[in-house]
């Protein structure tokens, strides 16, 4: 009896549930949560309350006119309708290509498929700048520049292998039955694909949707150097060239960063999970 | 009756075999491969081959190139900020290596700790600060370090020990600078490695605690002795990741500092971009571009050869 008591009594002192624990923890929220909270404070007060000389802790009058000066921004509708154009086009591209790539390098055996594995994660680590300069010369001897093709194209670079990798883990999980089945009644190849496989991984198919809708939309610095016209922006490029202005709107600026994170944090909550599990199973894009 | 079944088999195996000189892979293949081809593998050559070449504006425009043979190579070797600049990259790649997994593994033992309404919070916030986009939180980082209005300044002021902090410029020393980049990305970068270290912690067997326990561990020697061990593996592969990403970073620093003041914070993805397209000199960003992916290679290289090792049983 006098043992368990004595695990028992030590189990409290270890992990405890102490004040100290919780002490940390509260410190850790504040500072981690305060540039959010600050963001958020921020976008909603009025212009002069934002340059008061002693801040404001909560905005008062609450004020949706920042929103309001970010929509009425020049560019601000433009840009987020390249946005949402470039992330749809790239998002179907991945997940049509990766589905059909995936199917090939997990459900055949063929020549090279293990060297096809291997450069796929390899390509993962390749720093975007060194894919930068050579499809700026590329794209631009193409007459290419300033198209969402272009873009779209590079952004597959790197939506493409992790997409793959993504998928490969639900591909691997249908089992060779269920093909050997469908075959044995008389399916063909395409029908396999669209009636057994597809079904059976659109749950991944809507999480590579997601991590490739959130690596396009959230980019800058490809879309900086490929798309050169005002008109063509997205939005990363519009918010950070409309920073650069002299004599900054930092209320509009930052109502702009909120609309155009709200997406992206929403997708997030979403597959938070996933995320964990993808980003750590070997797939290697910041 | 028993003859359907060694039938069936055989048929099965004949089947895999024709399966496997069929023609469909490929063709499934194919859309992949050519992205591939287009958006990696040709720019990929073409950076090493424009790496050797003289490209500057002229090449451009007129569609003229000279070969220079390694002399883009030679110019980084012997330019006075090969060293500064490298050294920089690795300073601030290991600084967030430290800082981001240190924090990380923190917070995840802190999450084990915490009682439910306050794990909550920390992971209302870290989510918060993990999903928000590069180019948002590099703009909000402006605002709150912004003289006189960033409340990062007003705050430094009222703490009273360095003083009237109100009109302080951040960009004006490379110092600075600094802080202001590694605290923007470890405040991005060390969620992802909490959450990820939690799922690890989380699928350790509580027989492994309550038997160390009974050996009279302490909090330390627990952690030391069950936990670290559990997640070494998982230590490990962040770490990587955060290397590989950290001396990568582009953005933040380009959007907030430029590289500057005086170059003071230009690291080689800096440097490679701004030879490329503020010097508009393609040949020498090239060789800048191939120098780091090689240097990161080598870095990684242990990494690397694990992958290629487990992609034998891929």
């Amino acid at each position: 009896m006098s043992v368990p008591l004595a695990a028992k009594r030590r189990r409290r002192s270890f992990r405890s549930r102490g004040p100290g624990a919780h002490i940390l923890g509260l410190l850790l929220v504040l500072i981690w949560g305060f540039p959010t909270y600050w963001m958020l404070n921020s976008a909603f007060k009025t212009p002069d309350k934002l340059t008061s000389v002693e801040p404001e802790f909560f905005p008062s009058p609450l004020s949706l006119e920042a929103f309001i000066r970010a929509f009425l921004k020049p560019g601000f509708l433009t840009s987020l309708g390249n946005s949402l154009l470039i992330a749809l086009i790239v998002v179907l591209a991945s997940i049509a290509v990766g589905f059909l790539a995936t199917a090939a390098l997990t459900r055949f055996r063929f020549f090279g498929r293990k060297a096809i594995l291997v450069t796929i994660l390899a390509i993962q680590m390749i720093p975007s700048i060194a894919l930068l300069i050579p499809l700026f010369l590329t794209f631009r001897d193409a007459n290419m520049l300033n198209t969402y093709w272009a873009l779209a194209l590079a952004y597959l670079a790197s939506a493409l292998p992790f997409a793959i990798w993504v998928l490969r883990g639900f591909f691997q999980s249908i089992p060779e039955e269920i093909d050997e089945a469908a075959r044995l009644d008389g399916a063909g190849d395409l029908r396999v694909l669209w009636s057994i496989y597809f079904p059976l991984v659109l749950p991944g198919l809507i999480s590579t949707a997601v991590f490739t809708f959130i690596e396009a939309w959230n980019d800058y610095i490809m879309a900086y150097i490929l798309l050169q016209e005002q008109a063509k922006y997205t939005l990363p490029v519009w918010l950070v060239s409309f920073n650069q202005d002299t004599g900054i709107d930092y209320g509009g600026l930052i109502a702009a960063s909120v609309l155009f994170s709200i997406p992206v944090v929403v997708f997030f909550l979403l597959v938070q999970r996933n995320l964990v599990a993808g980003m750590s199973g070997g797939a290697v894009k910041g | 009756m028993s003859l359907p079944t060694p039938v069936a088999r055989q048929d099965r195996r004949s089947r895999r075999k024709t399966r496997s000189t069929t023609l469909t892979p490929l063709f499934l293949f194919a859309p992949a491969a050519l992205v591939l081809i287009a958006a990696v593998g040709y720019p990929l050559v073409r950076l090493v081959i424009s790496s050797f070449q003289d490209f500057g504006l002229k090449s451009l425009f007129l569609g003229e190139t000279s070969w220079v043979g390694f002399q883009n190579y030679i110019n980084i070797f012997t330019s006075d900020d090969f060293w500064p600049v490298l050294l920089r990259t690795f300073a601030f790649a290991g600084a967030c290596l430290v800082l981001t997994v240190g924090l990380g593994m923190m917070m995840s033992e802190l999450m084990m700790r915490l009682n439910k309404p306050m794990r909550v919070a920390l992971n209302v916030v870290l989510i918060l600060a993990w999903a928000i986009p590069t180019v948002t939180a590099t703009l909000i980082w402006q605002w709150l370090f912004q003289p006189p209005y960033g409340v990062v300044n007003w705050l430094i002021t009222r703490l009273g020990i360095f003083g009237d902090f109100t009109d302080h410029n951040w960009l004006t020393t490379p110092g600075d600078a600094w802080i202001m980049v590694t605290l923007l990305v470890v405040w991005q970068g060390a969620p992802f490695i909490a959450f990820t270290l939690y799922a690890g912690q989380s699928q350790i067997p509580r027989e492994y605690y309550e038997a160390a326990m009974l050996d009279g561990a302490s909090g330390i020697k627990i952690y030391t002795t069950v936990t670290f061990p559990f997640l070494k593996a998982i230590i490990y592969l962040v770490s990587v990741l955060t290397i590989i990403w950290r001396f990568n970073i582009f953005n933040q620093i380009w959007i907030l500092t430029r590289g500057g003041p005086e170059g003071g914070t230009t690291t080689l993805g800096i440097w490679s971009f701004r030879e490329a397209f503020a010097g508009n000199d393609y040949g020498q960003g090239a060789a800048i571009a191939v120098v780091t992916a090689g240097i990161l290679m080598l870095l990684t290289a242990f990494y690397v050869r694990r992958l290629v090792r487990s992609g034998e049983q891929l």
